[in-house]
Parts: C-alpha cells; sequence; structure tokens
C-alpha cells in the first residue's frame, strides 16, 4: 500500500480507535490506576474483549486464506524488563502509550506531559540501543507462538484460547458488572460508596455529577 | 448504544478494537500497535539536530514508510476520535483527572505535569525495550499467541500492580 494510502488509512482506524477507547472510559487514568489496584476491571474487561477478537479475526484470516501473522520475537530479558517498566510509567501516567492520544483528544492536559515524556523515552532508548543490544536486547528462540510449541494449528488453539477467555469474561461480569464500576461522572473513578468513607462523600460526589 | 452515549459496554468498544486487527492485517500486513509511532515522533525531532540519526539504524528504520507513517497517522486519529466522541456525547473532563488527587493527594496541573511526564518517560522506555505496548504485544501479541508477548504482558501488569499499590486506594 503507498504511503498516502496507509495515512488516511491509519487516520480512519484511529478514529474509530479512539471513539471505542472514549466510549468504553478505559482512556480514563482513574480506570487505569483502579483497574491496577484492582478495584475495577473495566480495563481488563476491553483489553480481553479486544484479544478474544483478534484470536477469532486471525483463526480466520490464517486458517483459512493463510493470511501472514506478524509475531514479535520472545527475548527474555526484554520482555521483562521492558514489560516492567512499561507497568510502572502506566500507573504513574495514568495511561498507556495509545490511550495517551486518547487522553489528549479528550481534555486532560496532563496527557500533553506524558506524551513529551514518552518521545523523549523513545529517542533516549534510540541512543542506547546500541550499547543495550548485545546484553538486553538479543538472544533467546527467536519469533515463537504457542501453537507452535505445542504443534497444533494456529487456529485451534486460537479458538480454544477465545473460548476460555470468553468463559472467564462471563464469570468476571458476573461478580463485577460494568455498569457498576463506570462511576457516577466521566472520570473513571469508582462510586465513592464503595470506598471505606463516610456517606457524606457519596452524596457530595452524587450532587457533583450533571 | 450510541455516539450519544456517554458510556458503552467494554464488550462493545473492545469487539470494535479487535476488528480492527481486519484492516491491520490485510492492508497494512502488520498487527495493531502504538508505541512505534514516539520513536517516528522522537527520530525526527532528533534529526533536525542531529545529522548522524540517519546512520541509527534503530531511529533511522521508524523514519520513512507506510508501515511507520500509518501508525503515526493512527495515533493522531485517536486524538481526533476521542475529541469528537467527547463533544458528542458532551462527556468533558477536567484539566486533570480527580483520581490523582486520591491517589496521591495531586489536584493541581502543575504538580501533575512532572509526574506524567515521568510516567511518559519510563512507559515508553519500557515498551521500546520490550518492543511493544499494551496494544502490540497485548492485544495484537496476545491474538497470535506470541510467547514473547504473554512475557511481556504479564510482566507489565506485574509493573503496573506493583506500582500502583504503591499509591492510595482510588
Amino acid at each position: 500500500m503507498n504511503v498516502l494510502s496507509a495515512i488516511v488509512l491509519g487516520v480512519a482506524m484511529g478514529a474509530v480507535f479512539g471513539i471505542a477507547l472514549e466510549k468504553s472510559r478505559v482512556f480514563e487514568p482513574g480506570a487505569i490506576v483502579s483497574q491496577m489496584q484492582l478495584r475495577t476491571f473495566l480495563m481488563l474487561k476491553i483489553f480481553l474483549s479486544a484479544v478474544i477478537t483478534g484470536l477469532i479475526v486471525l483463526a480466520v484470516l490464517n486458517g483459512v486464506w493463510g493470511v501472514k501473522m506478524h509475531p514479535k520475537a520472545l527475548v527474555w530479558q526484554a520482555d521483562i524488563v521492558g514489560g516492567l517498566l512499561l507497568g510502572a510509567g502506566i500507573s504513574i501516567a495514568g495511561a498507556c502509550p495509545g490511550t495517551v492520544f486518547a487522553q489528549i483528544g479528550a481534555g486532560y492536559r496532563d496527557a500533553w506531559f506524558t506524551v513529551a515524556g514518552g518521545i523523549l523515552g523513545a529517542m533516549a532508548f534510540g541512543y542506547l540501543e546500541p550499547a543495550l543490544r548485545p546484553f538486553l536486547l538479543t538472544g533467546g528462540p527467536g519469533k515463537l507462538t504457542f501453537d507452535q510449541a505445542a504443534h497444533v494449528p494456529f487456529w485451534a488453539l486460537a479458538l480454544g484460547v477465545a473460548a476460555v477467555l470468553a468463559a472467564g469474561l462471563a464469570v468476571l461480569e458476573q461478580l463485577r458488572p460494568w455498569r457498576d464500576e463506570v462511576g457516577p461522572d466521566v472520570d473513571g473513578l469508582a462510586p465513592a460508596g464503595e470506598r471505606p468513607v463516610a456517606t457524606g462523600a457519596r452524596s457530595s460526589l452524587s450532587s457533583a455529577s450533571a | 448504544m450510541t455516539l450519544r452515549n456517554k458510556a458503552w459496554s467494554p464488550y462493545a468498544a473492545g469487539i470494535l478494537i479487535g476488528l480492527l486487527q481486519i484492516p491491520a492485517f490485510l492492508l497494512i500486513e502488520t498487527a495493531l500497535g502504538t508505541s512505534s509511532s514516539y520513536v517516528t515522533i522522537a527520530a525526527h525531532i532528533a534529526s533536525l539536530v542531529d545529522a548522524s540519526v540517519d546512520k541509527m539504524d534503530y531511529l533511522a528504520k521508524h523514519m520513512y514508510g507506510a508501515k511507520n507513517l500509518w501508525q503515526l497517522a493512527m495515533v493522531m486519529g485517536i486524538v481526533v476520535g476521542a475529541f469528537v466522541s467527547m463533544r458528542i456525547s458532551g462527556a468533558r473532563r477536567q484539566a486533570i483527572s480527580p483520581v490523582w488527587k486520591r491517589a496521591v493527594g495531586i489536584d493541581k496541573l502543575s504538580s501533575r505535569a512532572p509526574m506524567a511526564f515521568a510516567g511518559g518517560f519510563i512507559m515508553v522506555l519500557g515498551a521500546r525495550i520490550a518492543d511493544g505496548c499494551t496494544t502490540g504485544h497485548g492485544i495484537s501479541g496476545m491474538a497470535q499467541l506470541a510467547v514473547g508477548s504473554t512475557v511481556a504482558v504479564a510482566a507489565m501488569f506485574a509493573g503496573a500492580i506493583a506500582t500502583a499499590l504503591l499509591m492510595k486506594r482510588v
């Protein structure tokens, strides 16, 4: 695909992505911090729903039409160290690299600083990469997928995993219905009534919401 | 669920996001991702002052081409989509989320700015070390049953949960 078409498609896909993130409320710092404190589970629900959908989509694309996959390599130390830092940054920023952009669109002013820090982080990594490469970024078995390791067709394992994850989500929804977690206002805060505070806090929050 | 609603079911939103893999794989021949766009932006900024950037493999390979510019266009699209969605439903947000008052006692942008900057720095540095973020390793990597992505996502949740639990209960 030529660059101009790719850019137009990118903007269109991003617009859909941005709408989904905003409507799901998952891009709110409150939703992310409360998920990581295991108080609410909206983020996990969106995340797993997207994974399940992707598993089914790819099972069909790859299983029926042989569309090529693009898994990333397994590099133990890079995945672990990078993942830990990424996670810590997500909680401090109250965002992940993609949702920061939804935060900017929706009006959070601190998100501009998050993006600026992110760009500097990417730049720092770019300059450090040659030095880090030998011990942090290389090694491991390369692009390994679970279906390869288990010697089963991708589509079969993908559909199986999708079914298990969907069952898990059904249980989670029973235990923690999403409507209870969306909160009285649009700031991703779990309803104050769930917090161990005096009832005065709950009534002041409800009078503040539209 | 309409655009006028202030909240959709997380399942509807997640399915919509997952369906974006179709144009990604069929038309761009890659999986959904977002953190590479930070490298694209960084490389272009750095190249304005440092002429040697185009000889640095890692930065140089993120600067041009359909895949890089597609992802950059996509994150710009996320800004637009979120803005339009917010305007249609009227779900206006405050300058900083009130969660920060609960979590770390911060309710001013001036205090939150350095924290956001530091968070962004650590977050993208980690994402580039791991070669992917919540979208690239999470939504895309796990959908492809990639072992490395599963390890990265597990580490990501571990790091995020440990850090969030250091803050006050929100």
